[in-house]
This record gives C-alpha cells, structure tokens and sequence, in this order.
C-alpha cells in the first residue's frame, strides 16, 4: 500500500512548484572550499522513484601553505574533509519561541579553531615579516589578501 | 479508495518542503548581468553587471573577458589591462558605490560575437556571469531584457507602458516556468499563489502604463518575468525582465513573517528612505488587492483600531514602529508600510496569530467613580523582568508616556512593585478627562516591545448628581453600565464587553445574532474535515521525511572526474570564491593566463570517468602520477585559472 503511493505520488503531485526541480545548498564552507548540494533526481535502477543525490564538489588548493597567514611556512600536503565538521552549522540563526524571535547556534563543539586551507574572501588575512630600513630590521605588518582588508 | 482520496487530499496541501530551510543554488552566483546582448557590425554595445557593494566586492578587481576553449581571456578590467587589438575599443568603468560595474564595447566585428563573462575577483573562480553578445547587420536590434538586481526581502517595483492603445487591455506580469509563463499579477485580479498579500498592481497616470510592486523578495523570485498586455503568447505586447535577488548579509533586512500571541501584541517595524521626512507614512492591512489605512502619522486611525494601534516615528535610524494589540485571530493577515510619495519604500510583513501566554496581564477594563483613587495595574512575567515599563496614555497621534514626577493631573504616579511584578498607573482623583485608553508596554533598547490596553471608564458618582438635577439625563446616560451594544460603543471598545458581544464586534458583521446551536452545527463537519487534513498532512510529512532524510549509504555514489583535476579551473561557484593562497596577479602587466596541460595527462585522465569505486581507485593512482607532472611542468605564474566548459555539476567526486 505504501509502496503504491510512493510511485503515484510524483506523477499525481504537480502542485510543488519548485521543490523538487532545484538544487539546494546544504554546505558552503570557504575556509575548506568544499560545497555541498542536493537535489532529488530519477533513480537509475528505477526511473519512477526519485532519490535524494548529494554533489560534493572539493577544491583542493595544491600551492598552500600550511599555515595560510605565514607565506614561509611549508607547503601543505595533507587535506582532510570530514563530512562531520564540514556539515557543522556554527552560526547563529534566528528562530520563533513564543512569539519571540532568539538567536541560536545548532551545532555544539562551535569553540574549536579550524584549520583552514584557502582565505576567505570575507576577512583579511595579515602576516608580519622582518624589513630592514636604514639598517634597522623591523617586523612591518603585510596584507595577503589586499581586497579584503579595506576598513570601509 | 481512502488512497486516492489522501492523494487527492495531499495536492492541495501547501508544500512546506524541508528545502526552505536551505538556499538555492541559484543564490550561489551573486554577480549579475544581462543573458543576451545585441550589438550592430560596427555598433557599440554597453554591458552593466551588479554585484552585492559588500567591502571586498567593491575593492576587488572587476574584468570583461571572452570564453575560449583554454579558459577566459581577459579583455580589459579594472585593474588597467586591456587586451591587445582592444585599445581604444573597450572601456570598463566600475561604480562601487552603486554596486555595478559597466563595459563598453565600439567597434564590434562579427569575430567577436561569442560568449563572454563579467566578473569580480580573478577570472574563472566563479564570481562572473556569463553573457552572450550577438553581431548582427541589422538594421533592427531587438532590446535585451529589463534588469533588476533587489536585496533579499526588499521591495521592487516594477513599470511598463504600453502606449495609450492598450490603456484598457488586461495587464499582467508573469513569471517564466518550465511549463510557461506563470501569473504573478493581473488587473482582472488574478494572483499567483506564492504572492498572496504581497503583491499590487497599480495604474499609472499615463494611460496603458502600470506599475507592479513586490514585496518580501526571496530566493525563489529570481528569474525571469514578463510584464505586458494582453495575454501572453496571444496578442498584445510584452517586455522581458530578468531579475536577480542578492544577500547583503551586513544590513539586516525586515523579517518577513511577525508571529502575535493572541491577547498580546505585534510589533512592526517600517524603514524609509532618509529622503524626505516629512512625508506621511500609512499603514494599512491588504484585502482583496485593496488596502485601507488603519493609521498614519498625521493622525488618523481607523475608527475599529481606536485604542489598538499605535505609531512612533525614529527618525534617527529612518524607521517607524507601529504597535498593534489586542491580538485576535482575525488580525492575522498582510500589512504593508506605505509612504505616500516613493513607491520603493513599500514592505509588507506577514502577521500570524499563535496561542500562548501574554507577558503582560491586568484588568483590561476598569471602571471609577469620579473623584475616586484608581489603580491601573499591569503585572509582567519574569522576562520583561531587566526591561524598561511604562503606561502611557493613547489618543489619535500616539500614545502619551505618563509623566512620573511633574503630571498635569495632581496625584497621578507610576510605580514599580518589584516583589509582585507590578507597574501600577495611579490617580489620586480621578476625572471625567481622564476617560480613554491607557497602555503598559514594555521597551528595550529604544524597541518597543509587548503592550497591553486598558479602558478606563469614568463614570460620573452620586456626589455629583446632587448639583446636576437638570441634567439628570445627560449622567444617566454615564452611568449606564458598558456592557449595552450599543453600535457608538462598538468600534471603541473591543476588550470592552462579555464574550457575546466580543466575538460579534471581531467577526465585524453587523448582525452578532448568531445562536450557539448553529455555530455549533457549523462548526461540526469544518472539524471532521479539519481532522482529515490534518491526518493528509502528517502523511505527506512523513512522506516528506521518508524523501528528504532516509539516504542509505548504498545510495551514495561516488564519481569522481578525473579532468577536474587536470587544470586548475573552475573554482568554487559560492558567494566568496576561495582565493588561493598563492595567487600572484601581476599588477598591469599581461593577464593572459593559461595553464598548457600536457596533452597526454589529458587524454589519460579523460578515460578515467567511471563510475565503480575499484575504477576509481585505479583513476586516483593514475591522477597522482599526472599531477605530479602537471606540478612540475606547468608554468611558473599560477593558473589563475583559465576558465573551462560550464562548471559540471553532475556527478562529480
């Protein structure tokens, strides 16, 4: 009975607009660069069933360094994805109790610094390096990302 | 059978899909630019792309570049390259302020029709939009579509003019589908059924001219549109618009839906434009493609809202609130915020009734004799607890704080009874002037937070009755207890009377003789039918989760494509590309970048797309050995990723 219902159901359901047809985001994390979608395609065994189809798309940054605020630091040769920590949803989102909206985190275990592999295009990322004037060796403060440290 | 009735049931249910909660891909590619552009053999032609004027974006480097099979070759952009045999020809101007950037290009040969991209950052990383010119001899060019680029859960209108021949031809704007072109709006009243309330059409002075306004615009509402007269693919005539929806993550934008405890109150918040202040801002509840005011800031408030509603200008952050309470189930609706001169200021916000518990309880009618002491008291729950409180007086421009210290009427006083939660407003003696509609709300922040109404009703007393014998009539008529229905009292007093009466003024109907029997006989089958839903709408949840959350492990598959790794291109497609870290873009110097892979990595590469994990294991291997290759001979400057066929979504890893 049940079985019945679910190949009936997409052919009689013509009511959902644009559920079904798009494709959504569940991950986008900039500090890995690793994305996540979904979007519910034809089964291959079973053209009348539709299955949930997760495209994971990795890009791997091969000229890194492993630590990407020191530029003299090595180059990275081991990535690690773990679809656990990428699935994390660390930031707050707003939600309705009551009638009042709070600010919420729905991830636990937020605290722990990620180690990243490529910049964020959203923060500025500096580097201090010695520089010799007059003699006189200084640590002057870099930019490695100049677009986005503008202060405006 | 039970089954196709539950079908039949379930398409009718609004689809509230887990996939709300997440974005659409289609979000990903904040930049944004026209799909298609005509250009004359020898013409000129003018591209204008947009992108989110967030700090990085307006910094960044902007760039016109033309597809080729190794990748984009970079025309001209800002950072002052132009490509040779462009000098002179192509200019590339960028509006950060205004968040869009514009190209022009004279001169145009047949060579250079073909497809090409304008994008922020550096070429191939995904931040562009892919636009497609086309050379013709002409001498007719047809006009490319009408484009918008509106932050999310902003307000967009949108004009067309036909010419007076069609001032009295239907007017519609439809959205473009798979299955054709959806009605959003019409003037014969039709909506689309995702725009319900947020939706108006209005006509333009000019005849054959009429604006659309949108409101509370969403991911979905990207696309492309139609606006015309007639009816589409029929007769009349049509424009085409393409409208994108960008996030500005910094500015906080107005929530869309606003959930009221029934009892309590609403608050709404309207932004403007800090052009002209002194305009009058409305606000009005939408019914039926018309909205009536129910208050505006020169003072006038909908005789059935006297006592509910309230509005308070902040002129420092340009917005104005407006207060709502009373809450009653028929509240719930589409309200929108008006200014009488730009239509852009326009918003709309959901309200929906829910159960719960007021913060705010008291006696909400209370009567006095006049010269008697009264107290108003508002008794607050714990988390209102670090909140300011206060009682302020309502009339028609707003609600009046009652001074604490220095008052006009002697012996009036506001205290805080910390032990028992309680804000008391009290009057030593009270006056006939003293009549009218009183308010305890709290405030956070300069927010106005919950309120709570009370009548105070002041009758005239015995005391005074000695001195007025000739207008014993005229005090009979105070005295007479509140609860007559009669219809002057009606519209003032909505908490004012017992529950007969009441549910007859919220129905608004003005026959409030409804028996109980027949609301009972009513209400009966709407039940049982009420309970089938509902019972639909667990199985279609049940559906829903059964799709959308139960993927076993078998079901992933995993292909991973080789040639992705075997150039550099085509880099992440989100919001803010990922930059590598070793990007060295040389200043003004040559931007042509390419990446030679060796042709036979490629071809060895290309063969390794399967789709069984012990083939995958063999392409890996084979991958590790070009790509060290790859490593060693490519050129020194890295890829700055020559960009490669459209990015393929399908199947990859």
């Amino acid at each position: 009975f049940l079985l019945d219902s679910g190949i009936a159901y997409p052919v009689l359901a013509g009511y959902p607009r644009n559920s079904e047809d798009e494709e959504y985001v569940l991950v986008n994390n900039k500090c890995q660069c690793v994305t996540v979608t979904s979007k519910f395609v034809p089964s291959k065994e079973n053209p009348g069933e539709e299955i949930l189809e997760r495209n994971i798309r990795i890009l791997v940054p091969l000229k890194a360094r492993e630590n990407i605020s020191d530029p003299l630091s090595p180059l990275r040769t081991t990535f690690v994805y773990r679809m656990t920590e990428l699935c994390k949803k660390c930031d707050p989102v707003e939600i309705e109790l009551g009638g009042e909206i709070y600010q919420a985190q729905q991830s636990t275990s937020c605290d722990e610094p990620e180690t990243c592999y490529t910049y964020n295009r959203d923060k500025c990322y500096t580097t201090t390096f010695p520089f010799r004037y007059h003699g006189e060796i200084k640590n002057v403060q870099a930019v490695l990302t100049p677009a986005s440290c503008y202060a405006d | 059978m039970t089954l196709l009735a539950f079908i039949f049931l379930l398409a009718f249910l609004p689809a509230e899909s887990a996939s709300s909660r997440y974005l659409p891909k289609a979000a990903s590619n904040p930049v944004f630019g026209p799909r298609q552009v005509y250009g004359l053999l020898k013409g000129s032609v003018t591209v204008k792309c947009f992108y989110p004027p967030t700090s990085v974006n307006r910094h960044d480097r902007k760039y016109w570049c033309k597809e080729s099979a190794t990748g984009c070759t970079t025309i001209v952009s800002t950072s002052g390259f132009t490509a040779p045999g462009y000098q002179g020809r192509v200019s590339i101007t960028d509006y950060p302020l205004a968040g869009s950037f514009q190209i022009n290009m004279t001169g145009l040969t047949e060579a250079e029709e073909g497809t090409y991209q304008c994008g922020v950052g550096i070429n191939g990383r995904g931040l562009s939009h892919k636009v497609s010119l086309d050379v013709s001899e002409g001498p007719h060019v047809p006009e490319g579509a009408e484009l918008f680029y509106v932050k999310l859960y902003s307000t967009l209108t949108v004009s067309c003019s036909f010419g007076p021949d069609y001032a009295s031809t239907r007017k519609y704007l439809c959205k473009m589908e798979k299955s054709g072109c959806q009605n959003v709006i019409d003037t014969h009243q039709k909506f689309g059924e995702d725009y319900v309330g947020r939706v108006r059409l209005s006509n333009e002075a000019a005849p054959g001219s009429f604006s659309v306004i949108i409101t509370q615009m969403g991911w979905e509402d990207s696309g492309l549109y139609v606006c015309g007269a007639g009816t589409y693919g029929e007769s009349g005539e049509s424009k085409e618009l393409d409208i994108h929806v960008y996030e500005d993550s910094k500015v906080p934008q107005g929530k869309p839906t606003i959930f009221g405890v029934k009892g309590s109150s609403a608050t709404f918040e309207c932004r403007y434009e800090a052009l002209r202040k002194s305009s009058v801002k409305s606000w009005c509840k939408w019914r039926d493609n018309k909205c009536p005011n129910i208050i505006d800031s020169s003072g006038f408030v909908s005789p059935s809202y006297e006592g509910k509603v309230a509005m308070y200008n902040n002129p420092h952050n340009n917005t104005y609130t407006v207060i709502l309470n009373q809450l009653k189930d028929s509240d719930k609706g589409y309200y929108w915020c008006m200014t009488d001169e730009e239509k852009e200021q326009q918003s709309s916000t959901e309200l929906k009734i829910i159960d719960g518990q007021p913060g705010l309880e008291g006696n909400k009618n209370v009567e006095a004799q006049v010269g008697s002491r009264v107290d108003l008291t508002c008794s607050y729950s714990c988390k209102y607890y670090s909140y300011q409180k206060y009682w302020c007086k309502w009339n028609n421009t707003g609600c009046v704080l009652m001074p604490s210290s220095d008052q006009r009427q002697p012996g009036t006083d506001v205290t805080c009874d910390t032990d028992n939660k309680t804000v008391i407003l009290s009057f030593d003696s009270v006056a006939k002037t003293d009549q009218g509609w009183y308010w305890c709300g709290v405030k956070r922040n300069g927010l106005f937070g919950e309120t709570m109404a009370v009548y105070l009703e002041v009758t005239g007393g015995e005391l005074q009755g000695k001195d007025r014998q000739g207008l014993s009539c005229s005090s009979g008529l105070h005295a007479e207890p509140p609860s007559h229905a009669e219809p002057g009292f009606i519209p003032k007093g909505k908490s004012y009377s017992e529950a007969g009466v009441r549910s007859a003024a919220a129905s608004e109907s003005s026959d409030p003789s409804h028996g109980p029997n027949k609301l009972v006989l009513i209400l009966s089958p709407v039940g049982v039918v009420l309970l089938v839903l509902v019972a639909a709408f667990a199985v279609f949840k049940y559906r829903q989760l059964k799709r959308s959350d139960l993927v076993s492990v078998g079901s992933y598959r995993t292909n991973i494509s080789m040639s992705d790794f075997e150039t550099v291109k085509e880099y992440s497609a989100s919001n803010n590309a990922c930059v590598q870290e070793s990007q060295e873009t040389q200043m003004g110097g040559d931007e042509f970048i390419t990446t030679t892979a060796p042709p036979e990595s490629a071809a060895e590469t290309k063969k390794a797309k399967r789709s069984s994990k012990e083939d995958a294991d063999l392409a890996y291997s084979a991958f590790l050995l070009t790509s060290s290759n790859i490593t060693q001979g490519g050129p020194g400057g890295d890829s700055a990723a020559p960009d490669g066929p459209p990015p393929n979504w399908e199947g990859q890893i």
